[in-house]
C-alpha cells in the first residue's frame, strides 16, 4: 500500500514550535495576539491533517503505521474501517452519551477503546496517547459537517 | 439536493472516469434512478409500507414445480489461526443448511469466501462447505480474486459465470468482480498490495472495479436468447446490478447496459451479496434482493439506499453472531419466490427510527478517506 511519508512522533511538536514562532515571532513579550496570517492558518491545518492521515491509516489497519505508533488495535484481522467505511456509524457528534455496551456515560475515546478491546480483541490505548488523538482526529474529520447532537442514542 | 448528495455526486464523478470506455460511464444520477425505480415499483406495496414480513414474497410467474435453495456468501475467511469467529459463523450457516428439511435442491455461494484471496483461506472455505452435500454453485467476490487474479479460485470452483435451468427457472451466475481497471501495473504493486487495496471497501485506489463487461454482456444476451420472455430468470451476482453507492462499489459500473439486456424479460430476480445488509429494490421489471453476510454487517451507505428497502435493525457490535446469517429461498408452485433472511436473532427489520440502520443517521455527513490518495 502506497503511503505518504509520516512525520515522526516528534513532528507534531516541531510543527507546533513553528506555529509558536509564526504567532509570536521574535517578540515573545508582545501583549496582544497578532492577527492570523495565511501561513499561520496553513500551519495549523497541516498539523491537523497530519494527524488525520495517521488516524486514517490506523483506522484502516495499516501495519507500518501501527508499528510506528506502537499499537495493537486488533488481533482478529479486523480493522475499524471494516465496520465503519468512511467512519460511518461512528457517530462522534453524539458523544458524550450513555453507551449501552459500556453501560456508563462515555466519551468517544471510551467507545474507541471498547471497539479495540471487544470486537477487535486488541490492546486498548491510553486515552491521551498520540494514537488515540489521531484516531479521534480522523473520525471527527470524516464526519465534519454532521450536526452536533450530544447524548443522542 | 442535500449536502451529502452533492458531495457524493462529486465523489462519483471522481470515481467514474468520464467518457471513453462505455462500461465505465454513468450518466444517470441516483435521484433519477430512484424515481424510475419507484415509478416501476407498483408491485412493491408491501415493501413500501414498511411492514415487511419476515419472509418476503415476490411474484415469479410459471414456477412449474416448488423447490427450495440456499444462499451463503461473504464469509471473508482468514486463515483459522488468525480469526476463528468467521470460521464459526461460516460453520454455523453450513450446519443450518445441512439441517434444512426438506433439503434444498442446491446451494449458491455468492462470493467473498476468502478475505485476502489466500489459497489457504479459499481451501478453508471449500473444506467448510464440503459439509453441504447438495449441488453447490459458486460465483466469485473481489476478495477471492485479486491476489492471484482468480487462479486459486478457478482451480477450486471452475468458471466464474455459468447458467443452468432448474424446474422452469433459468439460473445465471454472473462474474461482476474480475474486470477491474488495472491499478497495479504502473505502480508496480505486489500481489498482496493489489489485494490490500481491493479489500479496502472505502479505498479509492482500486476505482470502479465492479462490472459485467462487454464480453460477458454478450454472453448474457446469448444465454437468454432462447428463453421465453415471460419465464422466470434468477440472476446471481456478487454486486447489486444497479447503482446504489459507487464509492463503495455497491453497484456495477455497466448496470444500465445489463438492465437494457434484461428489459425484454418480465420475470427477473437478482440475488446478490457484497453489501452485507438487508436490501430490496426494483429496477424496471427486475427485482433485486441483497443478502446477509455470515462475517459482519456493513453500515448502510450515506446516500442511495433504495426507498423500497426496509432497513436492517441496528445490531450489537459486541455480539459477533448478530446482524449476520444466510438465505433460505423457495420458488413455489404458485409462482412465488419466498426469501428469508436467516439471521441469528429474532428481529431482522427495524420497526422504529432509533433501531434503524438508516433512520439513526439523520445527522451524519461523511467524507471519503485521504490517506490512500497519491
Amino acid at each position: 500500500m502506497k503511503k505518504k511519508t509520516l512525520l515522526s512522533l516528534a513532528a507534531p511538536a516541531a510543527s507546533l514550535g513553528l506555529i509558536a514562532f509564526i504567532v509570536f515571532g521574535a517578540t515573545p513579550g508582545m501583549a496582544h495576539k497578532a492577527k492570523h496570517t495565511p501561513e499561520q492558518l496553513k500551519a495549523f491545518e497541516e498539523v491537523f491533517m497530519e494527524q488525520v492521515k495517521i488516524g486514517d491509516l490506523l483506522f484502516h489497519g495499516d501495519a507500518a503505521t501501527e508499528k510506528k505508533m506502537g499499537t495493537k488495535l486488533s488481533r482478529t484481522g479486523m480493522a475499524c474501517a471494516m465496520c465503519h467505511p468512511f467512519a460511518s456509524d461512528n457517530h462522534p457528534y453524539e458523544f458524550p452519551k450513555f453507551q449501552e455496551q459500556i453501560n456508563k456515560f462515555s466519551t468517544l475515546r471510551d467507545m474507541i477503546n471498547w471497539c479495540i478491546e471487544k470486537p477487535n480483541e486488541g490492546e486498548k490505548l491510553d486515552p491521551d496517547s498520540d494514537a488515540m488523538k489521531a484516531l479521534e482526529a480522523y473520525i471527527y474529520w470524516a464526519n465534519r459537517g454532521s450536526k452536533l447532537d450530544p447524548g443522542r442514542h | 439536493m442535500c449536502k451529502q448528495d452533492q458531495m457524493d455526486k462529486k465523489l462519483v464523478s471522481k470515481t467514474v472516469p468520464p467518457g471513453g470506455d462505455p462500461d465505465r460511464t454513468n450518466g444517470i444520477t441516483r435521484r433519477i434512478f430512484l424515481r424510475r425505480s419507484l415509478a416501476a415499483g407498483a408491485v412493491a406495496g408491501a415493501a413500501a409500507s414498511g411492514l415487511f414480513p419476515f419472509i418476503q414474497t415476490i411474484d415469479v410467474a410459471y414456477g412449474a414445480e416448488p423447490f427450495r435453495f440456499a444462499w451463503i456468501s461473504d464469509t471473508h475467511l482468514y486463515p483459522r489461526t488468525l480469526n476463528t469467529r468467521f470460521v464459526e459463523k461460516a460453520e454455523r450457516a453450513v450446519n443450518d443448511v445441512k439441517a434444512m428439511k426438506p433439503a434444498p435442491d442446491f446451494m449458491i455461494f455468492g462470493g467473498d469466501l476468502a478475505q485476502l484471496g489466500d489459497p489457504v483461506e479459499l481451501q478453508l472455505g471449500a473444506d467448510i462447505l464440503k459439509g453441504i452435500r447438495v449441488k453447490k454453485y459458486y460465483i466469485p467476490g473481489e476478495h477471492d480474486w485479486y491476489l492471484d487474479m482468480g487462479a486459486a479460485w478457478e482451480k477450486l470452483f471452475g468458471k466464474p459465470n455459468w447458467t443452468f435451468d432448474h424446474k422452469g427457472v433459468r439460473f445465471i451466475g454472473l462474474d461482476t468482480i474480475s474486470r477491474g481497471p488495472d491499478y497495479w501495473s504502473v505502480k508496480k504493486m505486489s500481489p498482496q498490495e493489489r489485494m490490500g487495496h481491493m479489500a479496502t471497501l472505502d479505498g479509492s485506489v482500486a476505482g470502479p472495479w465492479a462490472g459485467v463487461g462487454k464480453d460477458q454482456l454478450d454472453w448474457l444476451g446469448r444465454t437468454l436468447s432462447d428463453w421465453p420472455k415471460d419465464k422466470p430468470v434468477i440472476l446471481f451476482s456478487h454486486n447489486p446490478l444497479y447503482e446504489y453507492y459507487p464509492p463503495w462499489n455497491f453497484w456495477i459500473r455497466d448496470w444500465q447496459e445489463v438492465q437494457e439486456a434484461l428489459k425484454p424479460y418480465s420475470n427477473v430476480t437478482n440475488i446478490h451479496g457484497h453489501t452485507h445488509q438487508v436490501l430490496y429494490n426494483e429496477i424496471g421489471r427486475m427485482r433485486s434482493i441483497g443478502m446477509l453476510a455470515t462475517s459482519w454487517t456493513w453500515p448502510y451507505a450515506p446516500t442511495g439506499v433504495p426507498k423500497l428497502t426496509t432497513p436492517l435493525v441496528r445490531v450489537d457490535p459486541g455480539d459477533h453472531f448478530d446482524g449476520v446469517g444466510w438465505g433460505n429461498l423457495a420458488v413455489t408452485a404458485a409462482g412465488k419466490v419466498n426469501y428469508e433472511y436467516m439471521m441469528w436473532r429474532k428481529d431482522v427489520f427495524a420497526t422504529t427510527k432509533v433501531d434503524s440502520g438508516t433512520g439513526d443517521n439523520d445527522n451524519q455527513i461523511l467524507h471519503p478517506r485521504i490517506a490512500d490518495l497519491p
